[in-house]
């Protein structure tokens, strides 16, 4: 079980995040990763609009009691080598997470990860709202519960 | 487990073919709950599938969606997007298999000579890849590429739909889930 | 809204109505009745979340943050907003004590005693984790309390650039108005240790330096003998 690595990204498709914990994925360069934040920002919208059910008309009778959830985009991604699993909070900040393609669990993980996102960035007064991620103790933190998962 | 729609895409990143199933067409809703909205349908291992006949012949008249077209333009920019950062990221080698939404997945397979199977179906089917190898073996092969009347190259998807292919694609699909 | 309603008879909480009128700010509880109205003595166990106050201190700190000149400016704000917390703490918590042990602490160790186990298990549910007087026998007047880890700091990640920096002033603050209160004026001030070997078990370990004003020193030397 390996969690290779972790990729924050805000509502506007920026990146504020990136740590590798494990070797698995190319390195690439800033630059590329920003690259990269960009399109998966641009994709994941498209594949909210992709579903081929979703003419049904809002106004069928069902829609008047209960609201539909709204479109989700990519949760999960599957390649030979690796698994991603995004999460998209209610504000729009995405996290991805990419682990081996059997990681199990890996929706746990990434809601332990949004938690410590909760508690070291968004209550840290120095952090500035939609910014690249700088804060000393998220940094422990997350590799402080990363690291055992990598060594089971 | 419900497939809802198929596309093939050349090389030259053309659609040249694309099959929809189950698409709801936009009828009046009054008549009660539509008869056969095949979501519902996906519960049990051992539902039947449901195909959906596509009504050709009053195409559905959708002001504020997409056009199938334009569907199959957004799909292909997307696995190729994806195809890309999963090559940057896994290295040359790797190929990107699904991707999974709240409310579909998409499977993925790419032949050697560049051409793209992609499948839409419900989440909870699972992997696809064998499938859509399949088809392109023992359908695409031997009905499209082998049929003398073909072209080499399928510029807006010429040769590609006839009908044994069809015939052929709609029970394999049948059959398989 | 009352000012639909003027015919109301005045109730006995009427006072606050008008209060209220002029400071919209305000709010009053539905019940009318606020922290005010409790015992003073019957809140041992009553806690807050973390996490309402970590947002609170996080916005403190950035309105501290607002107009200062520089590290020194903003300690120095957060030191201003801890010390009439203090003042207050050390009457309501000598009065929650036994009958007994109510009075004022009159010597120097006794003070940092009630500090670091009263004060502190009342503001953190634990004793700070050491006292220490100076080794240094030039600075007779100084203390340090050490706590590992200081809860106002949990969440807080401060900048490269403002090292120097540590949030645990405002506590600081609330350490320097007891001493203030009880007649030991003195200087508090936090540090961060958190670094070098140390720093690998307690990264944020703070120590507060408690430096009392000569006059204290003189007195307790006089009350010594």
């Amino acid at each position: 079980m390996v969690v290779f690595a972790l990729i924050i990204i805000n509502k506007a498709g920026g990146l504020i995040y990136q740590r590798d914990f494990a070797e698995g994925l190319n390195k690439l360069s800033i630059n590329d990763y920003l690259v990269l934040a960009g399109t998966f920002h641009g994709v994941h919208a498209i594949t909210t609009r992709l579903h081929p059910l979703h003419n049904h008309s809002p106004s069928s009778q069902s829609a008047i009691e209960t609201r539909p959830d709204p479109p989700s985009g990519i949760e999960v991604l599957e390649t030979e080598n690796f698994r991603l699993q995004c999460f998209s909070t209610l504000t729009g900040t995405k996290f991805l997470l990419f682990t081996e393609p059997q990681q199990p669990n890996v929706d746990k993980i990434v809601g332990r990860i949004y938690e410590l996102y909760g508690d070291y960035v968004m209550k840290n007064p120095f952090y500035q709202l939609e910014m690249p991620v700088r804060c000393e103790s998220f940094d422990r933190k997350l590799v402080q519960y990363v690291r055992p998962l990598n060594s089971r | 487990m419900v497939v809802y729609s198929f596309y093939i895409f050349d090389r030259h990143t053309e659609c040249i073919y694309s099959r929809l199933w189950a698409r709801q067409p936009d009828r009046p809703i009054s008549s009660g709950p539509p008869p056969s909205r095949p979501i519902s349908t996906s519960s049990t291992s051992s539902a039947p599938i449901t195909l959906a006949p596509t009504n050709e012949l009053h195409p559905p008249r959708r002001s504020t969606r997409l056009s199938a077209q334009d569907d199959a333009k957004l799909i292909f920019g997307t696995i190729f997007s994806l195809r890309n950062m999963v090559r940057k990221l896994g290295g040359p080698e790797d190929s990107f298999i699904s991707y999974r939404t709240g409310q579909y997945k998409l499977h993925y397979y790419e032949t050697p000579s560049s051409i793209k199977f992609v499948m839409l179906t419900d989440t909870q089917t699972l992997n696809m890849r064998n499938v859509l190898h399949q088809i392109y073996v023992n359908l695409y092969v031997e009905f499209v590429v082998k049929n003398p009347l073909s072209p080499v190259e399928h510029p807006g998807g010429e040769g590609v739909a006839n009908e044994l292919f069809e015939l052929a694609l709609d029970q394999f699909v049948k059959g398989v889930l | 809204m009352a000012s639909s309603q003027p015919v109301k008879p005045p109730l006995a909480s009427q006072p606050s109505q008008a209060a209220r009128g002029s400071q919209p700010g305000l709010r009053y509880p539905s019940s009318g009745k606020t922290i005010y109205h409790r015992p003073l003595n019957r809140s041992r166990t009553q806690e807050l979340s973390q996490a309402s106050f970590a947002y609170l201190f996080g916005e403190m700190v950035s309105y501290a943050q607002r107009r200062v000149t520089g590290i020194q400016d903003l300690e120095k704000r957060l030191n201003v907003q801890g010390h009439p917390i203090g003042l207050k703490l050390l009457d309501l918590l000598l009065y929650r004590e036994p009958p007994r042990t109510q009075t004022r602490p009159l010597h120097i160790i006794a003070l940092l005693q009630f500090i670091t186990t009263i004060l502190w298990r009342h503001l953190f549910s634990r004793p700070a984790d050491a006292l220490e007087k100076s080794s240094n026998p030039d600075t007779p007047e100084e203390y340090m309390i050490s706590d590992n880890e200081p809860l106002v700091n949990q969440y807080i990640s401060v900048p490269k650039e403002m090292n120097q920096l540590n949030c645990a002033a405002f506590v600081a603050g609330i350490v320097e108005g007891v001493c203030d209160g009880a007649g030991f004026p003195a200087r508090v001030t936090a540090h961060s240790v958190g670094k070098g070997e140390e720093g690998e078990l307690w990264p944020g370990k703070t120590v507060f330096l408690v430096k009392f004003e000569p006059e204290v020193v003189e007195r307790e030397v006089y009350l010594g003998r």
